[in-house]
């Protein structure tokens, strides 16, 4: 398998510089960083790569049993790492790749330098004497939501059923690959962020660690950040003043000038 | 003077306008047929008309400045805002016609909302939310109505990745290891554990069939496995325990096509036990035929092999035999080789009649092409099914003569002590059961020296499916010459071994050689 292409990994910034692995989360690709990355050019080694089944990564190497668990995306991320001989780096993960990297940081610690947390939620489905913000119901919901709405995506693409003739004109329309994957991938990879629980890994985490957090996220909402600071030992806990779930799009400048502040980037 | 300074004119009609224009422009706001918004670039509300807030239920004290997008929005669309549309409209400046709910007080409204990004120095986003509940309810039949499809599709190319596999296997081991294969590479199963039920109670005899048929249990979910009762027609053939990836985002393993393969798997059990069965008493019948001394005389040295088919599963029809007969009033010896054509219990049978009959048949002093026309008789009478083949030769043990006679069979192969092996292609006529007008059989004949050999094989020696049978009787002649001289025993195993090299036969192979020695013995 030639990981760099399945993962669509990009490098960018100062070859000598310390490794920096900007993750994606659910939805969208790598595209997600275009606006924080270029800061950190000057200083680091940037890597950026599109999860199997997002963005630019090779579909086909999409596995229903390997990527049905964080663990397996985790992975993905260990033999890109060793794939580019990366030695520790700092791993900053958006989303649902949070989780991912608390996964690659205790599983794979000699990988892992720092850990940069942007809006984590270890569970999102509420549960007893914890609220992750969302009942089982609402997440049935969000797949409702994603079944009708196949954003950038042609059927043309997706496994051709006997019988129903393509519509060429769908193909045309669709032009952005940013956002874009198989419905059915997508329907997993929901299922996947949004009924994985990985709690329990927060205090496998030996890593130093930075929790950011925004002022207001329905999907990571604050005393989930709170959750996340308080059990993973020695972690920082900012809260960024940007509202939403992608501070990396609405808010690039605040999120990367306390990435940098954490880095010792002048 | 006459006219106003065109001036003031331009002002105060430019004051008009804009003071119309702007009444207008928001009354035209707040009362379009549809919801408008419009947010700052993190998303928070700037400003929503009248529609959307009598849509919402929301004033619009409580909305601009206080909520953004996704609050106005049900949990799914609020998700779907964060994760996919804000990024969209950001990074690619737009979306269109996005199916998502605006949340009310006490339901939900489909709308279509687009959206596009506008400005750069003071970047915010404009948003539509047209009213869309007809035909959200249509578009939410048309997903129900090709979820179903592609769980049908899907179904249909499970089954028929799995029967298929079974199709092509032949016996209980390669039907259950095709099965075991087939459900890991098109069902996705991680673990396997196929368990048979117990073997029939009679072996190598069919068990008698059951009165009824089995009731076919479906498959269940048992902890973490899944278990997929075998049922064939009359019994249960087994269980198969499969393993699925776990994890949230693993798909729930499809009972129903579960099901449907147990039951085609036990129907593929039901005719593999059915096959082990008839070819295991093939097997032992043709061992028991084959199985017994051949009359040995100090005036020969006779040797015979049989080799089963590599290429096929079944035994087939060859047979061999050695006799005491006479020969004009003289003590001779008959040797045979035969071929009943097809593969197992039917074969096997068929080679037992004719051997048998064979024997019967060569009463005193009848020649090759006598014995041979007997058989035909016989095999009119019995009606043996499958067409045989034959190699008869009946040798003098006083003074060293072969008579020979061919139905169909490949031609003998004589070896000289001094001189080239040749072919011996006198003496032919057809297949057993081929019956010609009159019937007739032909007859050769050729004299032994001392030291000389004669060897008789059915057409697995030398048929491939690859060369002509020339190209395989000139290997068989230089073979022989290769081996050279070896006791009749070691011949018959050195050229076995040497022919069937290539491991590519799918027909089974006698070989009978016979060296003649002299009366009296002559050196050997």
């Amino acid at each position: 398998v030639d990981v760099l292409s399945r993962n669509n990994v990009q490098v960018t910034g100062l070859p000598s510089g310390p490794t920096l692995v900007l993750a994606h989360g659910f939805g969208c690709d790598q595209g997600l960083w275009r606006f924080v990355a270029p800061r950190f050019e000057a200083t680091h080694r940037v890597v950026l790569f599109d999860h199997v089944g997002a963005g630019g990564s090779d579909l086909s190497a999409y596995d229903p049993s390997r990527h049905g668990r964080l663990e397996g995306y985790a992975q993905d991320v260990a033999e890109l790492l060793e794939e580019l001989d990366a030695g520790p780096v700092v791993f900053v993960g958006h989303s649902v790749s949070a989780m991912i990297g608390v996964l690659l940081a205790a599983d794979r610690p000699e990988l892992v330098d720092r850990l940069v947390l942007v809006g984590p939620n270890p569970r999102y489905v509420d549960d007893e004497g914890y609220r992750g913000g969302f009942t089982a119901e609402e997440i049935d919901e969000l797949l409702e939501t994603m079944d009708t709405n196949y954003l950038g995506w042609s059927r043309g693409i997706a496994p051709v059923i006997m019988g129903v003739p393509q519509r060429p004109e769908l193909g045309e329309e669709l032009t952005s690959s940013f956002c874009r994957t198989d419905p059915g991938i997508a329907r997993r990879f929901a299922r996947t962020t949004f009924l994985s629980d990985n709690r329990d890994d927060l205090r496998r985490v030996r890593t130093p660690t930075l929790v950011l957090q925004c002022r207001e996220d329905v999907i990571a909402p604050l005393t989930v950040g709170t959750f996340v600071h308080e059990n993973i030992a020695g972690s920082e806990l900012v809260v960024l003043d940007a509202t939403g779930h992608c501070p990396n799009l609405s808010a690039p400048e605040e999120l990367a000038a306390v990435m940098g502040r954490y880095l010792g980037v002048v | 003077v006459t006219s106003r300074p065109p001036r003031n004119d331009a002002t105060s009609v430019d004051l008009t306008v804009t003071e119309d224009g702007g009444r207008a422009g928001r009354a035209a706001w707040d009362e379009a047929p549809c919801g408008l918004l419009t947010a700052a670039a993190d998303g928070t509300v700037l400003d929503a008309n009248r529609t959307l807030l009598e849509w919402t239920g929301r004033r619009h004290e409580d909305v601009v400045g206080r909520l953004r997008v996704g609050d106005l929005l049900s949990v799914g669309g609020r998700i779907y805002w964060e994760t996919h549309l804000f990024p969209l409209v950001r990074v690619e400046g737009g979306v269109a016609e996005v199916a998502v709910e605006l949340k009310a007080a006490a339901k939900r409204i489909p709308v279509l909302l687009s959206a596009v990004s506008t400005g750069r120095t003071h970047p915010a986003m404009h948003l539509v939310f047209a009213g869309a509940g007809g035909r959200a309810r249509f578009e939410r039949e048309l997903v129900v109505a090709r979820a179903e499809a592609d769980r049908a599709a899907s179904r249909l190319r499970g089954l028929q990745h799995v029967t298929a596999a079974l199709s092509r296997a032949v016996g209980v081991q390669a039907v259950a290891s095709a099965l075991a294969d087939a459900v890991r590479a098109g069902l996705g199963a991680t673990g396997v554990d196929l368990r048979l039920d117990d073997p029939p109670q009679h072996p190598g005899r069919p068990d008698p069939p059951p009165l009824d048929p089995v009731e076919s249990e479906p498959a269940f979910l048992d902890d973490s496995t899944v278990q997929v009762p075998l049922h064939g027609q009359f019994q249960r053939q087994g269980v198969l325990t499969l393993t699925f990836a776990a994890g949230p985002g693993a798909d729930v393993p499809d009972l129903d096509l579960l099901t449907a393969v147990g039951q085609q798997s036990g129907l593929a059990l039901d005719r593999a036990r059915l096959h082990d069965q008839r070819s295991g008493i093939a097997y032992e019948l043709q061992r028991s035929l084959l199985a017994g001394d051949l009359p040995q005389d100090p005036r020969y040295a006779v040797a015979t092999t049989y080799r089963p088919a590599v290429a096929a599963l079944d035994v087939g029809g060859d047979w061999y035999d050695v006799f005491r007969s006479t020969a004009a009033g003289r003590p001779a010896v008959s040797l045979v080789v035969g071929d009943v054509v097809g593969h197992g219990l039917h074969a096997a049978v068929g080679m037992g009649q004719l051997r048998s009959a064979l024997r019967a048949v060569s009463v005193p002093d009848a020649g090759p092409a006598a014995v041979l026309s007997a058989l035909d008789r016989f095999a009119d009478q019995v009606e043996v099914t499958n067409t045989a083949t034959v190699a008869l030769a009946q040798l003098d043990l006083g003074d060293g003569r072969v008579r020979y006679a061919c139905a169909g069979h490949l031609p003998p192969l004589l070896l000289p002590a001094r001189g080239a092996p040749h072919l011996l292609w006198e003496g032919r006529s057809t297949p057993l059961g081929v019956t010609t007008d009159g019937g007739r059989r032909e007859e050769g004949a050729v004299q032994l020296q001392p030291g000389d050999a004669l060897l008789l094989y059915t057409d697995g020696l030398v048929e491939r499916r690859h060369r002509g049978l020339d190209a395989g009787l000139d290997l068989l002649v230089s073979t022989v010459v290769r081996l050279g001289d070896l006791p009749p025993q070691d011949a018959v195993h050195a050229l076995a071994q040497t022919m069937l090299l290539d491991q590519d036969n799918e027909d089974d192979v006698c070989l009978l050689l016979l060296r003649w020695l002299g009366d009296p013995p002559g050196p050997a």
